[in-house]
């Protein structure tokens, strides 16, 4: 039995003697060609850059980083003027606190 | 045209010694790329991918070794990748299949039958290249350049960057797991 088993498996083992090796399929470099040809054709990857979606998104983008920076920039020109006469108007108040005002020892 | 004159040219760009190469290798990487992935389509894609590696690297081939072990150390190489991204994408499938509700079968593949096999052995060499899959994969390499391309212990310590003496011992150690695994087939 063990024997049979032996046998078969030897069988089995032997299986590719005589083996005629396998040939590359027929056209195969037309087919590489192609393939090449194919692969080193324009990138791809640029082509969605010019897409209507990508270009009209991109547009999008700038238009509000624009709209922002016009508001930051006028809310940051509100608020200096702002502090400026805050400033002044303190400096003021203070020199007529302590009866600082240089004015009056002219007049 | 000898292999430097080949080489010399396929440095400068020259599409007639590409043509040239491609013929002179193509039957040897085809029928590597058949032995380790074993399924036709596959291997023709992959024998595909090594001509174009070899086009767009030939600059950078020394020449430390001859031209033949290179391409099929490329060969090797891409067809074993290939095996290891298949075997990822069986696994991400099947767990996809525990996860989801769908009742789609779970691809197995057909029995790979070699055309280079005799009538008389066919079944036999299906069973034996199904217990060749399942080998590590530096033992499988090593079966397949001896049995199937038909290298000699030197060619293929060249082609896995190893010693004659280390290949012996991967094509016995091969053997002895093929041995084992068809003795634990059901009778």
């Amino acid at each position: 039995m063990e024997n049979n088993s032996n046998k078969k498996v030897e069988k089995i083992m032997e299986s590719l003697a005589g083996l005629h090796k396998a040939g590359a399929p027929d056209f195969f470099y037309t087919r590489l060609l192609a393939r090449m040809q194919k692969e080193t054709g324009p990138d791809k990857r640029s082509f969605f850059l010019l897409r209507p979606a990508f270009i009209t998104a991109a547009l999008s983008i700038v238009f509000i980083i624009n709209i922002f920076s016009l508001t930051q920039l006028n809310k940051q020109t509100t608020t200096k003027a702002t502090v400026h006469t805050n400033k002044s108007a303190t400096i003021e108040s203070f020199a007529k606190a302590y009866d600082m005002n240089t004015e009056s020892v002219y007049e | 045209m000898t292999e430097q004159e080949l080489l010399f040219a396929l440095r400068n760009g020259d599409e007639p010694a590409f043509k040239e190469l491609v013929i002179r290798f193509q039957d040897k990487v085809f029928n590597t790329a058949l032995g380790l992935l074993q399924q036709h389509t596959e291997a023709e894609d992959i024998a595909q991918e090594v001509f174009i590696q070899v086009y767009r690297s030939i600059k950078q081939f020394k020449g430390d070794s001859l031209l033949s072990t290179w391409i099929y150390r490329i060969t090797v190489t891409k067809s074993l990748d290939h095996l290891r991204s298949k075997k990822r994408k069986k696994r991400f499938g099947f767990l996809i299949s525990l996860v989801g509700n769908d009742n789609r079968p779970v691809y197995e593949p057909e029995d790979f039958n070699h055309p280079g096999v005799q009538q008389e052995n066919k079944e036999n060499a299906s069973l034996l290249f199904k217990m060749i899959d399942q080998l590590p994969e530096n033992q499988r390499t090593a079966f397949i350049l001896n049995k199937v391309e038909e290298l000699s212990y030197r060619e293929i310590a060249g082609i896995l960057n190893t010693t004659e003496s280390a290949v012996d011992s991967l094509l016995q150690r091969a053997k002895l797991n093929l041995r084992k695994k068809l003795n634990e087939l059901p009778p």
